[in-house]
């Protein structure tokens, strides 16, 4: 099977082949990466990023001169096109699935402690807003995504070692936050 | 981790659970006729009416700048600094 660069070279000789191999690779991993920048609510959005994403990757590919890994650069083009989107969409709230409310309704047995709950989620939720991006998305993919520390350094384009200490400080300033403003999240 | 980010460990897994959405089955379908639609170039007769317009429009201008008093090299700034804007964001955008 060829690798990425194999692929890239399939490509540019005008294999169209190659590149839907490239987005069978890369597709899902993209998509994570979209999702874990933009939050809960916006797979939509998320898939936008996708489709734009693998736009210009066909466009530019004709002169990548592989200075960079191909995987490394594609997370690196989503990050960029997933930041601006959040930016130009931060007003927006967004717009959960049914099956995502059903799950958080189900999860507490009393309308005091759904209410709490909700609370809290939403004062984490805010909290998690004002962390620096890389941080939130550490946290999105890690806790949300299922993603290990090996996926996140390798979607953030990070060391293991990196995207550790992303979590870790994640939490220890979420936990401050929380604290701040009387939750307790024990 | 000590306990108190131990205790914010266990807060983010039960806050953060919740379906995981996927990309629909038919979603490469839809990117391959956009990266198609895109990638078609303008045909050739568009391409040769869109230069002469182009030339022809640098030509008036510079013909009226002249007639202004303009020097040449305010009229080369003034007509080729656009061209270099516009090939400038289009390689930023494809970068």
């Amino acid at each position: 099977m060829d690798n990425d660069s194999q692929l890239v070279a399939r490509v540019q000789g005008g294999d169209e082949r190659a590149f839907a191999e490239l987005f069978r690779r890369h597709g899902d991993p993209v998509f994570r990466l979209a999702l874990s920048i933009l939050g809960q609510g916006f797979a939509a959005e998320a898939q936008d990023v996708v489709q734009e994403v693998f736009l210009k990757v066909h466009h530019a590919l004709a002169s990548f001169r592989g200075e960079a890994e191909v995987g490394s650069w594609i997370y690196r083009i989503t990050f960029n096109q997933a930041v601006n989107l959040k930016a130009r969409a931060r007003y927006r709230r967004p717009h959960l699935a049914e099956a995502a409310l059903a799950h958080a309704a189900a999860a507490e047995p009393g309308p005091h402690a759904q209410l709490e709950t909700a609370q809290r989620d939403h004062a984490l939720w805010e909290c998690i807003q004002t962390l620096p991006e890389v941080y939130q998305s550490a946290l999105r993919l890690y806790y949300w995504l299922g993603a290990s520390v090996a996926d996140i350094a390798a979607l953030l384009d990070v060391p293991e070692n990196t995207a550790k200490s992303y979590l870790h400080r994640a939490r220890q300033l979420l936990g401050g936050m929380l604290k701040e403003r009387g939750y307790s999240y024990v | 981790m000590d306990p108190s980010e131990a205790e914010v460990d266990s807060l983010l897994r039960r806050s953060m659970a919740a379906p995981v959405p996927r990309l629909p089955p038919d979603f490469n379908q839809v990117l391959w006729c956009q990266v198609r639609r895109r990638s078609e170039r303008p045909n050739r007769s568009g391409q040769i009416l869109l230069a002469g317009y182009g030339v022809m429009s640098a030509a008036a201008s510079i013909v009226v700048m002249r007639g202004q008093g303009l020097g040449w090299g305010v009229i080369a700034a003034m007509t080729l600094g656009p061209l270099a804007m516009v090939e400038g964001a289009r390689r930023f955008r494809t970068r």
